[in-house]
């Protein structure tokens, strides 16, 4: 399907409106990067800066969903965009939901990983090495895909998502053992738990924002693919 | 999906569901005013009891094919057309139809509403009377059911004897709408009815539009794409006397085959 | 921007100042007053025949002058009823073959086939002969009609007006046509009606008030010209008889009388003027008033 539409609007501040509208969810998106990277920094350094940095930007998101709504709904109302804007303008609202609920688990993050930092480390911290580099890698690319607009990559994400739930449920299983023979450390074994789901929850987003980018590329609704309208 | 649209049948997708599919049929026509060829090669089927709306920018042809439906365009010296166009299965260029009764068949509105300098009721019954129906009784019930069927009954039924001039301009539209209806067509065509309206004016045409495709197929020309939109369930767009497109009104507007079709309606074009 | 006491009547809307704003209304007002004068100056002509011939003609008015023959010269008493109903049965001849040849010819013209060659020569021909002498007229006429028939007549002199007056009511017929909006006749033809149809059922109504004003405009010229009923019709001091005797009119009347050197006769010429501009006056009010547009 054609990508990138090659002209620009009769009208310029149409095209102005669309342009505004998705510098706003790159930032959003890269401020989310930025703070799901300090609070894994924190986890795993164990350096309870870094989680409050991550806390306290998170304001700065909620903000920029709110911004993006709204001038969703001001392109929608003034200028009644059809087909590649339409969809364009109606992902763009729904992705910036998303990368709100990506930041907001980085916040649960940081905020359980501050508790574990009161405790000793525990060895099975790195048992979340490769989730949180799943996690991670899978919102970069989610990031990237709608930065590029770049539905192949965006399809290639659900496969990995299945990946992370499935190491999700593994260490989960793990812990739960883990909590019956060291009760005394219960509270971090239950923490870990939590984080793992945050980083399932994370991945699950990342899956959102790519089914969003497809629809608004190629306009292919890929969610529920066994289900039919 | 197809790349050439214009050589595509009526591959439409998902729910429609069809009246007849193939009602009006354009089977390769071209037209030509003098040397100049102004419709190359239009292949088009357009379904009964279904609004179809035309877009495209101005010169793309869909008046010129539009008016063609009822050899209006014979009325302009020094035309020739090719191809044919057959409406439920019969040549409109057969020797056998008599233009005359093509058109009574055929019901037409004109970008400017242009009732006769008449009263409202003599409008109505212009129809018939040209017809030789001249019966009071006849003629009575017919300007209640058109009138009723523009929704104007109630605005004017107190007034069918004065003059149709003194009419607002969205009144004397739906009057002339009500003229298109009177001799019962099975077709209604019509050539940017709105853009001379206000926006209330517009909105009530729209909605009548919407009633009366229950019982005519309409062909609506547009500039107003929104229009195209909400009122129609078929869209076509032309381009230069080209046909580019064809398909579900949804799908010209959510997500067109198209790259022409889809600059022209997100108004990237020029 | 504003300063307050000396020029307080400045403000956004004032002048330039530059002076010109003085001049240009002056000049304003000076050529509308000039286009105002030069109006009234038109109708001085107008209204000062129309007035002469009232103050001349009037006094002498009497019933008499409609039921009476005119008098021998020299004789008192009579009047001039024969010609007034001699200038009205040519004249009524006249429109009885000028009327539904123009009016038919500029249907064909402007609604039949407008740009056939047969059309513009039509045309063309048209607006040639509105500039034909009226004596060309009669002297066709008395050559068709009154060399054929062996016999002066009124038939002749309504067939050299109607050649006179068939022109202009076929130019401003057209022009009536033409005033038509295209809107009406592609609607008709849009509901399935023949050209006839839209001719007879739309065109023509809506058209009727202006092609009669062009026939008024052609009875006013027909019943006042001399020249071509003076050697057809002749002249006849008795009531007519039949279309194929002379017969006397007001404009012949007129210019018999007026040069006579008597008083009488004289005094009948002005009452026969102030009868023919009455006519005529009254022609085209009742046309008007007929054939008014019967919604505005």
């Amino acid at each position: 399907m054609h990508k990138e539409p090659s002209k620009v609007h009769t009208i310029s501040i149409f095209t102005t409106a669309l342009d505004q509208l998705r510098s706003s969810v790159l930032k959003m998106s890269s401020l989310a990067q930025l703070n799901l990277k300090n609070s894994i920094k924190g986890l795993l350094e164990r350096d309870d800066d870094w989680c409050n940095n991550s806390i306290a930007d998170d304001e700065e998101i909620d903000l920029l969903e709110m911004q993006i709504d709204h001038e969703g709904i001001e392109v929608m109302s003034r200028f009644q965009p059809v087909a590649s804007d339409l969809r364009e303008v109606i992902s763009s609202i729904k992705i910036g939901a998303n990368i709100e609920r990506v930041a907001d688990q980085a916040v649960n993050i940081a905020r359980r990983a501050r508790k574990l930092n009161e405790h000793p480390q525990l060895p099975e911290l790195h048992l979340l090495d490769h989730p949180i580099r799943l996690a991670l890698t899978m919102f970069d690319d989610a990031v990237r895909s709608f930065a590029e607009r770049n539905d192949a990559l965006a399809v290639e994400l659900k496969s990995r998502d299945k990946e992370l739930d499935q190491l999700n449920r593994e260490l989960t299983d793990v812990l739960i053992n883990r909590m019956q023979d060291d009760s005394a450390n219960l509270p971090s074994y239950l923490n870990l738990i939590f984080i793992s789901r945050c980083l399932e929850r994370i991945g699950d987003h990342a899956c959102n924002i790519a089914e969003d980018i497809v629809f608004a590329v190629s306009a292919q609704d890929i969610r529920h693919p066994t289900k039919q309208l | 999906m197809t790349t050439e649209a214009s050589q595509h049948p009526l591959e439409l997708t998902n729910d429609f569901a069809p009246g007849e599919t193939n009602f009006i049929k354009v089977d390769n026509f071209k037209f030509f005013y003098g040397k100049k060829e102004a419709l190359h090669g239009i292949n088009l089927e357009i379904p009964s009891r279904r609004v179809t709306a035309f877009i495209g920018p101005s010169g793309c042809g869909k008046s010129t094919l539009l008016r063609n439906f009822n050899r209006m365009n014979e009325l302009i010296p020094g035309v020739r057309h090719e191809g044919d166009i057959t409406i439920h299965g019969t040549s409109i260029y057969d020797p056998t139809v008599e233009i005359i009764a093509l058109r009574r068949r055929i019901g037409m509105v004109f970008q400017k509403s242009n009732p006769f300098p008449m009263s409202i009721f003599e409008n109505i019954v212009y129809p018939l009377r040209i017809a030789g129906q001249n019966t009071r009784s006849v003629l009575e019930e017919t300007v209640e059911r058109c009138l009723r069927s523009a929704a104007l009954w109630d605005e004017v039924k107190d007034r069918l004897h004065d003059s149709a001039l003194g009419l607002s301009g969205g009144q004397m539209q739906r009057l002339c709408i009500a003229r298109a209806v009177a001799s019962r067509p099975e077709i209604l065509l019509m050539d940017e009815p709105c853009s001379a309206l206000d926006p209330i004016a517009t909105a009530k045409v729209e909605e009548l539009i919407i009633e009366l495709k229950k019982d005519f197929t309409i062909v609506i020309v547009t500039h107003n794409m929104q229009q195209a939109s909400r009122v129609s369930e078929l869209t076509a767009f032309f381009y230069l006397g080209n046909l580019v497109e064809f398909d579900n009104t949804r799908k010209i507007f959510t997500n067109p085959s198209m790259k022409q079709t889809e600059e022209y309606i997100t108004g990237r074009f020029g | 921007m504003t300063s307050t006491a000396a020029h307080s009547d400045k403000n956004f809307f004032s002048a330039d100042g530059k002076g010109t704003s003085v001049f240009r209304l002056f000049r304003n007002r000076f050529l509308t007053g000039l286009c105002i004068a030069l109006s009234l100056l038109t109708l001085v002509p107008l209204f000062s025949i129309v007035i002469l011939v009232i103050q001349n003609g009037f006094p002498f008015l009497s019933a008499n002058l409609f039921t009476q023959l005119p008098p021998a010269p020299g004789m008192d008493g009579g009047g001039f009823g024969n010609a007034i109903l001699g200038t009205l049965v040519m004249v009524g001849i006249s429109l009885m073959f000028s009327v539904p040849l123009g009016i038919l010819a500029a249907i064909f013209v402007n609604e039949y086939a407008p740009v056939s060659w047969l059309a513009s020569a039509v045309r063309f021909v048209a607006k040639l002969l509105t500039g034909i002498p009226s004596i060309i007229c009669g002297v066709f006429a008395f050559a068709a009609v009154v060399m054929t028939t062996h016999k002066f007549s009124a038939l002749a002199g309504g067939i050299a007006l109607a050649i006179l007056i068939l022109p202009t009511i076929l130019l401003t017929a057209e022009q009536a046509l033409l005033g038509v909006p295209y809107a009406f006749r592609e609607a008709s033809f849009g509901v399935g009606a023949t050209p006839f149809q839209t001719i007879w059922r739309i065109v023509l109504p809506e058209a009727m008030p202006a092609i009669m004003t062009g026939v008024m405009l052609a009875v006013a010229r027909a019943a006042g010209e001399t020249a071509p009923v003076l050697f057809t019709a002749l002249f006849s001091q008795n009531w007519i008889k039949g279309i194929m005797e002379p017969t006397a009119s007001l404009s012949v009347l007129i210019y018999n009388f007026a040069s006579l050197p008597y008083a009488y006769h004289i005094k009948l010429a002005w009452s026969a003027s102030l009868v023919l501009v009455a006519l005529v006056t009254l022609s085209n009010i009742l046309a008007q008033v007929i054939f008014a547009p019967k919604h505005r």
